[in-house]
């Protein structure tokens, strides 16, 4: 696979890049619109307020590349291109969203603090739990989720391409045993302690870029080995 | 030279054989028919020689090369299908913009001529687009590619009489000009009975009959006269299908006897598409076990 060749799928798959790119952030353009309207309707004067609206644009993230799989994903196979290729493609095309909408968030959590937060002390991007000092750190934090969820999308994606409903459902459901079942260890064990300790000490850099980067990179080798054996 | 070659392929699904030991070639720079009743294993065939599946057993090469996975060979290769289905977010344009990044002898010019000739709405959603409309999208993809293996699965669905005509027109004439190897896999036989050089008819999973169509059609013949005269005629060869209406009998039968009495008998050729039928029904009838009332599958 050659760089040339990777370039040249990732562009099929923005071969539409308003809808894939612009359409999460028309989203978060839309929430932030109703988020301020909301809180001129309803705000005590001189409180502060934070929204977790951010999250909308990390789930509409994870959407599009849920349909990346089940859609983009069987016309491309069906264009001669090899399922190694288009995985890998759209792992650049989400390194480098990810990225993209880590600078965009970045540059909306200035506008947001020199605005007074939008004129009302709303906080929607510059949220005290991902404050970091400097601006590369503060980006990979603002990334970090979108790489995770964007990765969590393609394997959910791929894995409902071949087995169906009843795939996504046993994934979520064996998922759902896992937690349940490592918590019970935890309770057992008496490690709850540690674990909030864990949740309170962890640097926000390690929190939302390290991590999820770890975890995103073992939700794609399983896309990958998911797509091997898939028919578009 | 054979461009693709299939050996001793096998697909199952669960019990059923969806392909079952085939072996056979696609020759270099021809025009193929791959004919057979639907359920016959035609698409699963092309899915496997084009890398989308794999098969359970036996050996597929293309130009040499086993095609899964090998983008340098399915380059070389382009698949449209009656099935094909295109992400939601596509304008139409879309479709052939993706489709001229991975063709490397995609002509931009021709793909132009057909989109005006097939009428196409590329500004429209790809969603919007009448069943005859996708059906042209697939068909302008496959002939702009000028991939050097072209396989067609029931292009023209929804395309009218004018369309498909307009279709064969465009796959006669680039192919004399740019020779590619071309599968064409339909049930309007008699539509590419002209087109088509050689001929492969699969049924049950099963290759039943493998030639240049030139071949097949000069091996086989309608003959019709009185019944004794029918029999002596056809004693020795393989009697595809046989009417009886009084003392009178017509056979289609293959192996052409050349040197035989015909002067009482009335000999006509056979059409691509009655010989394709005829074959699958006595190769039906042969696996079922005895002939039916209709057609009697017997070597007389």
């Amino acid at each position: 696979m050659t760089p040339a060749q990777l370039v040249k799928v990732a562009r099929i798959q923005l071969v539409n890049a308003r809808m894939v790119l612009g359409l999460p952030l028309l989203v978060l353009a839309c929430v932030l619109a109703a988020n301020i309207v909301i809180f001129m309707a309803i705000q005590m004067p001189g409180e502060p307020a934070i929204t977790g609206a951010l999250v909308s644009v990390y789930i509409v993230t994870l959407v599009t590349h849920i349909q990346t799989m089940t859609q983009m994903f069987p016309f491309a196979l069906g264009i001669s291109v090899t399922r190694r290729d288009f995985v890998a493609a759209a792992g650049l095309v989400v390194v480098g969203q990810a990225l993209l909408y880590g600078v965009i968030i970045w540059v909306m959590a200035l506008i947001e603090g020199a605005t007074g937060g939008w004129g009302l002390g709303l906080a929607m991007f510059d949220l005290p739990f991902l404050q970091e000092s400097n601006v590369v750190t503060q980006v990979l934090v603002y990334a970090g989720p979108f790489l995770l969820l964007s990765f969590a999308g393609l394997w959910a994606g791929i894995v409902f391409h071949r087995w169906g409903q009843l795939g996504v459902w046993v994934l979520g459901l064996a998922l759902g045993a896992l937690l349940v079942g490592l918590m019970a260890l935890v309770g057992s064990q008496g490690w709850w302690q540690q674990v909030f300790d864990f949740f309170a000490e962890t640097p926000t850099l390690l929190m939302f870029a390290g991590y999820p980067t770890l975890i995103a990179a073992i939700l794609a080798a399983a896309t990958y080995a998911t797509s091997r054996r898939a028919v578009p | 030279m054979s461009a693709v070659s299939l050996r001793g392929v096998t697909k199952r699904y669960g019990d059923t054989r969806a392909v079952d030991d085939v072996s056979f070639d696609l020759h270099e720079n021809r025009i193929h028919g791959l004919l057979g009743r639907n359920g016959a294993g035609k698409s699963t065939a092309m899915r496997m020689l084009t890398g989308q599946e794999v098969p359970t057993s036996g050996q597929i090469r293309v130009f040499g090369e086993n095609p899964y996975e090998n983008a340098d060979v399915l380059h070389q290769v382009c698949f449209i299908k009656e099935s094909q289905r295109y992400p939601d977010i596509f304008l139409a344009r879309h479709a052939l913009e993706a489709a001229a990044m991975v063709f490397p002898n995609w002509d931009q010019g021709f793909a132009e001529r057909l989109i005006e000739e097939f009428r196409l709405p590329v500004k429209q959603r790809v969603r919007k687009l009448s069943r005859g409309q996708l059906s042209s999208v697939g068909v302008i993809i496959g002939l702009a590619a000028r991939a050097p293996v072209t396989l067609f699965d029931e292009p023209y669905l929804g395309l009218d009489a004018v369309a498909r005509q307009a279709f064969y027109d465009h796959l006669i004439a680039d192919y004399a000009e740019h020779p590619r190897t071309i599968v064409l896999s339909t049930h309007l036989i008699d539509e590419v009975a002209d087109i088509i050089e050689d001929v492969t008819v699969i049924d049950r999973g099963r290759i039943v009959m493998d030639d240049s169509s030139e071949n097949l059609r000069s091996q086989a013949v309608t003959v019709s006269g009185p019944t004794k005269a029918v029999e002596q005629f056809s004693d020795g060869h393989e009697v595809l299908h046989r009417e009886d209406l009084g003392g009178f009998t017509r056979v289609l039968v293959s192996g052409v006897p050349t040197d035989r009495e015909t002067a009482s008998l009335q000999v006509e050729p056979v059409s691509l598409q009655q010989l394709v039928v005829r074959t699958t029904q006595f190769h039906d009838a042969a696996l079922a076990g005895a002939g039916n009332g209709n057609g009697k599958g017997v070597r007389s």
